[in-house]
């Protein structure tokens, strides 16, 4: 899968009945109110709750449901409901931009305080910018995604020690923040909604990094919570003392457990956007996935955040009556896909791409990963919320019940140089045992012995490299490896807009030895050279990708995806899609209310409803 | 005996840093991936992995790593040696696992730190499975190799054949199922929200939480020491002295108890020094099917991700723990056999 399996939409305008600040509203029905929250995790969070660090979906959650709240945000609801829409949450209203693009002025509600030991301190404008300049700092932001925000005027300047500040940010009253871009980007208040930007408290010393001075490796286990809850103890932390003597908060125990309760300076009347229904939420880190899916059954667990449902349990809970209730499948934004490096033959002739899309069984490989239940059969490169279903239906290469047309990929084999004499069956020896890497955990290696068997009429043999999924990634992205096809690769969006799908993965700026542009899509001739290769062009799709990102949110920037999406289907063809994935959840009988968090793809904790659970 | 152990503790040093360096080279030639760019997640750009290959000193020669992580472990003075041994966990600067060398790449924690919190359950795994295999292969052994060929003895061995083929993952998954998730009469595997360090696991052993975990452990390892000690005790029954002393008229009860089992249990303690020792290193299998946040589990996650000080740490402590382990039993051998002796 990606990096992260998050995700956030596009910014509609907040109407009068819209969630967010202009008409707060008390969610948290008292009849749903109460409890605590039993769940499990196998493995803890990537970086201890570091927001400059942690990029991971499960810890946006966290942050979003819970400890940390920012200038905008999402309500934890499923597209449909508008979850991939942000709204003001610690700002006060929409942002203004300026008429050239490129300052865009928040203001902050005012008297927001922070979350015990620090709740004698009022969020203000100034800790928006400490937050920004740890993510600038390289010793601080190891693993983090300061990439978002390297458009921000003076912020490299700033991590590469060249400023003192980063100039683009100003706070010219403790309620108005100004952030000054490099060039106009349109989603900007999605780059602000990311756990990376929430404030950080200042210290009584007058640190520069606040509370997380002397916390480089580690401000995660000292955070300051800004949400509806906090770790359990938080209270107890003391930031006069020298940060070496500090002690770590006693509700996160790094690989064992997490325990959340109600943060007391938490203002609900300031926030529509989250429920905050259980009183306490415990976490236990560690465990076998079926035993917890087990426990979950049990009523022991009421939830596991990061498990894979059985098979045999989504089978169980979809058909008994008795369990329909509790069991939730939704799109989760991710797809999973086979990728062509257009450099290396035969994948350099567009035909054979589109051949191969043609004879695959995208349904039967579907159905190795456990049937319909995982996801939509795909037939484009974008998410569909993405682009609000513009290309719901679309799909170049359909096939009946999505198995594969041996007929159409000949057809389509026969114009391809390979195939001199035009039977549909590449007769070139580079058609023989061609370099794949793939996965070698299930269900990776039947479905990859499904392709082959599906890629023999076209004249394609594979020699398929079964690898531990982080070398088969390192391999796949790594442009000297000189394969040909890279076989599970997985991308889920880091929030809702397009930008998180087509520059990572399509432009320039994605390849070797950034990340994640397999097919090598806009390289140039002298990068291919370099790499080691004989073909010298590529298509590019950097033009395209740039138009999008200027544009403001809305209809013309979701047309601006779709379009590119169509291009690169038709014209490209740098992929098999074949799946978008869906998140599916079981939940014990304990819990009587579940949302789904799109922006997160998970289940939105704070929304889980256990009234009657007595810790 | 104070030559000898100081001899075996200056050996027990370079065992240390021979599986250091070893461990080292391992990581350094494996083809498995940079750490810093693992760090650094899917998404990112040439200057980020570089940021944090700087971070991790992954960017300096590697003899200078090595040494690195060699000073790390070496006893340091601390600055503030009160506070570093007052504090649970222990904090500071050095004097093991020094913090700024053996710092998680995965999950941003100190080494040491995330070792002391998982000793208590692996030692409270291990040392609870030992008594109870001990309890069990001990008396079933010596039954089966006193009534040689009797109903007890092949029921002992049937015992001892199913025990010693059995995968224990199998067996752990078909205990939990049975007596937690349709009888109900055991709690199901985890170690509650709370239930931290020593006090902690002790809490969750009198709760019954370690029993299904025990059982699966020790049956195993019963099973395997049954036929040990059975083998053993045959063997010795046949010694010249224990003719002798039939021979002078003591009764069979006492040749056995008092002669035969003396020599039948010195392998026991040897294997049994290194069974544990083995154990505490971590059990993987039992640990992960059980839910239960030891050793074995940290282990194998940091190997899975690359996590190089985690490796390190859990690989020293291993070492260490089955060195004094080994040094334990050399010495319990003076006091089990008397022809022992040590200068």
């Amino acid at each position: 899968m990606a990096v992260v399996t998050v995700l956030g939409l596009v910014g509609a305008a907040c109407g009068g009945d819209e969630p967010g600040v202009d008409e707060p509203t008390d969610t948290a029905a008292p009849e749903l109110s109460g409890g605590t929250l039993n769940m499990a995790m196998l493995a803890d969070v990537t970086a201890a709750f570091d927001p400059q660090k942690e990029y991971y979906s499960v810890t946006w959650e966290y942050y979003r449901c819970c400890l940390l709240r920012n200038l905008m945000s999402y309500e934890g609801v499923p597209t449909d409901e508008g979850g991939a829409e942000i709204h003001p949450d610690l700002a006060s209203g929409e942002p203004t931009i300026s008429e050239d693009g490129l300052t865009t002025t928040f203001q902050i509600k005012p008297g927001l305080m922070y979350a015990p030991p620090k709740d004698d301190t009022e969020i203000t404008a100034q800790d928006f910018i400490r937050a920004m300049e740890r993510e600038a700092n390289p010793k601080a932001n190891v693993g983090g995604y300061s990439f978002y925000y390297s458009v921000i005027e003076g912020f490299d300047d700033f991590g590469a020690g060249d400023a003192d500040t980063i100039s683009g940010l100003a706070a010219p009253d403790t309620h108005t923040l100004e952030i000054t871009t490099t060039t106009p980007i349109g989603d900007i208040g999605y780059r602000f909604a990311m756990g990376a930007a929430s404030p950080i408290p200042p210290d009584d010393e007058g640190e520069r990094m606040g509370v997380a001075e002397g916390h480089d490796r580690n401000y995660g286990r000292f955070l300051v919570a800004t949400g509806p809850y906090m770790f359990e103890g938080s209270e107890t932390m003391d930031f006069s003392a020298a940060p070496k003597d500090q002690t770590e908060v006693p509700g996160y125990i790094p690989g064992r457990q997490i325990v959340l309760v109600r943060n007391p300076s938490y203002d609900p009347a300031s926030d529509g956007l989250r429920d905050a229904f259980p009183d306490r939420i415990e976490v236990r880190i560690g465990g076998d996935n079926d035993d917890l899916y087990n426990q979950v059954e049990q009523g022991v667990l009421d939830f596991v955040v990061d498990g894979a449902v059985p098979a045999e349990k989504i089978r169980e809970y979809q058909t008994n009556p008795d369990l329909q209730d509790r069991i939730n499948v939704y799109p989760s934004d991710a797809i999973r896909y086979v990728s062509f490096n257009l450099a290396v033959p035969p994948f350099d002739d567009i035909n054979v791409r589109k051949a191969v899309n043609w004879a695959f069984d995208k349904q039967g490989w579907r159905q190795l990963r456990g049937g319909p239940s995982t996801g939509e059969l795909a037939g484009h490169t974008f998410v569909n919320s993405l682009q609000d279903n513009i290309l719901a239906d679309y799909d170049p290469y359909q096939t009946p019940n999505g198995s594969g047309d041996i007929e159409q990929a000949q057809a389509a084999m026969a114009e391809s140089v390979y195939d001199t004499d035009g039977d549909g069956v590449c007769d070139d020896p580079v058609c023989q045992n061609i370099l794949t890497v793939s996965d070698r955990e299930d269900p990776y290696p039947e479905q990859t012995a499904l392709m082959s068997q599906n890629l023999e009429p076209l004249g394609l043999t594979l020699d398929v490299k079964q690898l531990e999924r982080g070398t088969m990634y390192n391999q796949c992205n790594d442009a000297n490896s000189q394969h040909a096809i890279c076989a599970a690769p997985g991308w889920g969006k880091d929030y809702a807009d397009g930008v998180t799908f087509g520059e990572p993965l399509f432009t320039s700026s994605g390849l070797w030895e950034s990340c994640c542009n397999y097919s090598l899509v806009g390289a140039s001739a002298d990068q291919l050279s370099g790499w080691g290769y004989d073909v010298t062009e590529i298509p590019s799709v950097d033009e395209k990708v740039e138009e999008c990102s200027a544009l403001e949110p809305g209809d013309e920037r979701f047309q601006c995806w779709a379009e590119l999406d169509q291009q690169i289907m038709e014209e490209v063809v740098p992929w098999v899609p074949y799946l978008f994935d869906n998140s599916v959840d079981i939940l014990s009988e304990n819990i009587v209310n579940y949302s789904f968090d799109q922006f997160a793809g998970l289940a939105a904790f704070d929304s889980m409803a256990v009234p009657g659970n007595t810790s | 005996m104070g030559k000898y152990l100081v001899r075996r503790a200056l050996f027990m040093i370079l065992v240390i840093v021979i599986v250091s360096f070893l461990t080292f080279l391992i990581f350094v030639k494996l083809p498995a991936g940079d750490p810093a760019r693992r760090a650094v997640g899917r998404t990112t750009n040439p200057e980020e992995i570089e940021n944090a290959r700087r971070a991790f000193g992954l960017d300096k020669p590697l003899h200078v790593q090595y040494w690195r992580f060699l000073k790390g472990f070496i006893p340091w003075p601390p600055s503030d040696p009160v506070l570093m041994l007052l504090s649970e966990p222990p904090r500071g600067d050095g004097l093991w696992l020094n913090e700024d060398v053996y710092f998680s790449y995965g999950g941003f924690i100190p080494v040491r730190e995330e070792l002391a919190r998982r000793i208590p359950i692996t030692g409270t795994l291990a040392i609870g499975a030992a008594v109870i295999w001990l309890l069990l292969g001990i008396p079933i052994g010596i039954l089966s190799g006193v009534r040689r060929r009797s109903v007890a003895d092949r029921a002992a061995m049937i015992f001892a054949i199913v025990g010693v083929s059995m995968p224990i993952f199998w067996l752990a998954q078909l205990l939990l199922y049975g007596f937690w998730f349709k009888l109900d009469l055991l709690p199901a595997s985890g170690i509650p929200i709370g239930y931290n360090g020593w006090g902690g696991a002790l809490r969750a052993a009198l709760e019954g939480r370690f029993i299904l975990p025990w059982v699966s452990l020790a049956y195993i390892n019963a099973a395997f020491y049954a036929r040990m000690v059975r083998g053993n005790l045959i063997e010795t029954m046949n010694e010249d002295y224990i003719r002798t002393a039939r021979a002078k008229g003591l009764s069979e009860r006492r040749v056995i108890y008092k002669h035969g089992l003396r020599g039948a249990l010195t392998p026991v303690v040897t294997m049994l020094g290194l069974d544990v020792g083995l154990l505490l290193g971590g059990a993987f299998i039992t640990e992960t099917v059980f839910g239960l946040p030891g050793i074995g589990q940290l282990a194998v996650q940091s190997i899975s991700t690359n996590d190089f000080p985690m490796v390190m740490g859990v690989t020293i402590l291993g070492a260490f723990i089955i060195a004094v382990a080994n040094l334990v039993v050399d010495v319990a051998y003076a006091f089990v056999d008397p022809r022992v002796r040590y200068t």
